[in-house]
């Protein structure tokens, strides 16, 4: 009985990867000369688990997040998404994608938005029931009133709440998110961290962040991947012990000022050696 | 910038509430137009004070009270030139708007075909295509349809050509989540492609429009026995001059109404683009 016990308060590192990268490389070819983008990249996100990855602009993790989320295909290395390749994870519908722009239609109202998915999907539901649906996750992102709103009667932050309302509606595993608060004043930015957040602990999905901000990577994951340039890798993946529920209060907490200090050591050794080599 | 993208919201609002807000928005448009108006009236007044001071012979440059007299006494004959001129306008408009809208389709759609379509495209466009006036009247007569031949070679390509542009300036990203739930190329032409094409094919026709009222006079001046093209070469030959301008007048106010119409359709069905106006 204690041995089972023990084994289902299994700490992250122990679970299943959910999202397992080993020994990635994209290289871009431009102008006849190859690019080294992502170097040797090796990461495990285990389910339900926030993982973000940072580093300075340029680092290659747009790129990384494009070969997690199947936009874009690794020149070597393996990468798997529940198990499967990623394009196959894309396929069973188990990624969903948010962008730094909402990249919403301006000619369709929010509720029409979150639905646009899920109608070119055809996956066995009917017109109410997509609408229902999409309902129910501008209701999950705090939008409900809104559904009727194009997005350009939108704030911002607004916007990218249904940007996330959309990702979700089809209920995928997996939520790859690149720089979704970059283009947000830092109130909204604080607010949206905190509103995803509570998104994924009553959705349990497993979240992988793109950021270049410090405190939103501190924050908001379970784990930093603290990427540096030349060549581009992860130098670091640390733990953020940092106990959830976090808030407000979070962010005078001793241990997200110690994993702050860290990452900002981390990041600015990485620059370093970049700008040595 | 900022000032435009916010306008959007504020004339959706201005838009939707009647009682009050019909009379504001009849101030604000008596204000947006009296400046236009005021230069008009001064114009017409130097106009018919210069004709009378130098006391100008009335085949050289008739007075504006002089066109208006012509312009009630035939009203009759520059009614029916009028409907003849309009009716090879709307004809010549619509069929450019549906080929030119054909064109820009075929060629987003199918890459490969629009390929070999895109430079004949622009390299017809470079023929100065109001030489090819006596050629229609050759082929297809002096009635209708050489008129409508005419405008539609000089005015389906600002509909291609802008129609196109909306068709290819749709953010990758989206792209990358339509194909993501599998999406087929038809369905992302529907339901992203066209629809944000139509500013920019709006765009297309308001100039296809005013080049469609050249074409229908240039194709008059060629050949015709009606329409106010005709009886502007008409009069001019028998040197009565007001009856030029009174055709004039004519082809300005159905420009005009042309004009007009289609910005109404545009404010009222294709009004998510945000404007500077």
């Amino acid at each position: 009985m204690p041995l089972a016990m023990s084994a289902s308060s299994s700490t992250p590192a122990q679970a299943p990867a959910h999202i397992l990268a080993r020994g990635v490389c994209v290289d871009f070819t431009v102008a006849g000369r190859v690019n080294r983008v992502l170097h040797d990249i090796s990461l495990a996100v285990p389910k339900g688990g926030f993982v973000s990855l940072i580093g300075p602009s340029g680092c290659g993790k747009s790129t990384l997040l494009k070969v997690l989320a199947g936009l874009l295909a690794p020149t070597a290395g393996d990468v798997s998404v529940a198990g499967v390749a990623p394009i196959e994870a894309v396929r069973q519908r188990r990624i969903g994608i948010v962008f730094q722009e909402a990249t919403l239609l301006p000619w369709k109202n929010a509720l029409d938005n979150v639905a646009l998915l899920m109608e070119v999907a055809h996956a066995g539901r009917t017109a109410d029931e997509i609408r229902q649906r999409a309902l129910d996750m501008l209701r999950l992102v705090g939008l409900e009133h809104a559904a009727d709103k194009r997005p350009a009667q939108l704030s911002g932050g607004m916007r990218q709440r249904v940007s996330i309302a959309r990702a979700l509606a089809l209920d995928p595993e997996v939520l790859m998110m690149d720089e979704p608060f970059g283009a947000l004043d830092a109130i909204t930015r604080e607010e949206m961290s905190e509103f995803l957040l509570e998104i994924w602990e009553r959705t349990k999905k497993t979240i992988v962040l793109v950021t270049h901000s410090i405190d939103e990577a501190a924050f908001l994951s379970r784990e930093v991947n603290v990427m540096a340039t030349n060549p581009a890798r992860i130098i670091e993946a640390t733990p953020i012990d940092l106990p959830y529920p976090r808030n407000e209060e979070s962010y005078a907490a001793p241990e997200f000022a110690r994993a702050t200090a860290r990452l900002r050591r981390l990041l600015k050794e990485g620059h370093r050696q970049a700008v040595a080599a | 910038m900022t000032a435009m993208v916010n306008d959007e919201p504020a004339r959706i609002a201005a838009g939707s509430d009647a009682g009050t807000g019909r009379i504001a928005n009849a101030r604000v448009a008596f204000a947006r137009f009296m400046p236009a108006f005021a230069l008009f009236v001064g114009v017409i007044v130097v106009w018919e004070a210069v004709a009378r001071i130098f006391r100008l012979p009335e085949f050289v440059l008739p007075p504006p009270t002089a066109i208006v007299g012509v312009l009630v006494a035939h009203q009759r004959d520059l009614g029916y030139a009028a409907y003849v001129t309009a009716r090879e306008v709307l004809w010549g408009f619509v069929l450019s708007a549906v080929i030119g809208g054909a064109v820009a389709l075929v060629i987003a759609r199918f890459a490969a075909f629009g390929r070999a379509l895109y430079p004949l495209v622009v390299l017809f466009q470079n023929v100065p295509k109001v030489a090819l006036a006596p050629l229609f009247i050759l082929w297809f007569g002096f009635d209708l349809a050489p008129k409508i031949v005419l405008i539609v070679v000089i005015a389906f390509f600002p509909v291609a050509i802008n129609m196109l542009v909306g068709l290819q300036t749709v953010d990758s990203n989206l792209i990358a989540l339509m194909r993501s739930v599998g999406a087929s190329r038809n369905e992302i032409l529907l339901r992203i492609q066209i629809p944000n094409s139509l500013p920019y094919l709006m765009a297309g026709l308001k100039v296809a429009v005013t080049l469609a009222v050249i074409g229908a006079i240039v194709g008059e001046f060629a050949g015709a026995q009606a329409g106010l093209g005709y009886m502007i070469q008409f009069a001019s030959t028998q040197m009565q001059t007001s009856l030029v301008f009174a055709a004039l007048v004519e082809v300005s106010v159905l420009g005009m109404l042309f004009y007009y119409v289609i910005e109404w359709i545009e404010r009222r069905y294709i009004n998510w683009m945000p404007r500077a106006d």
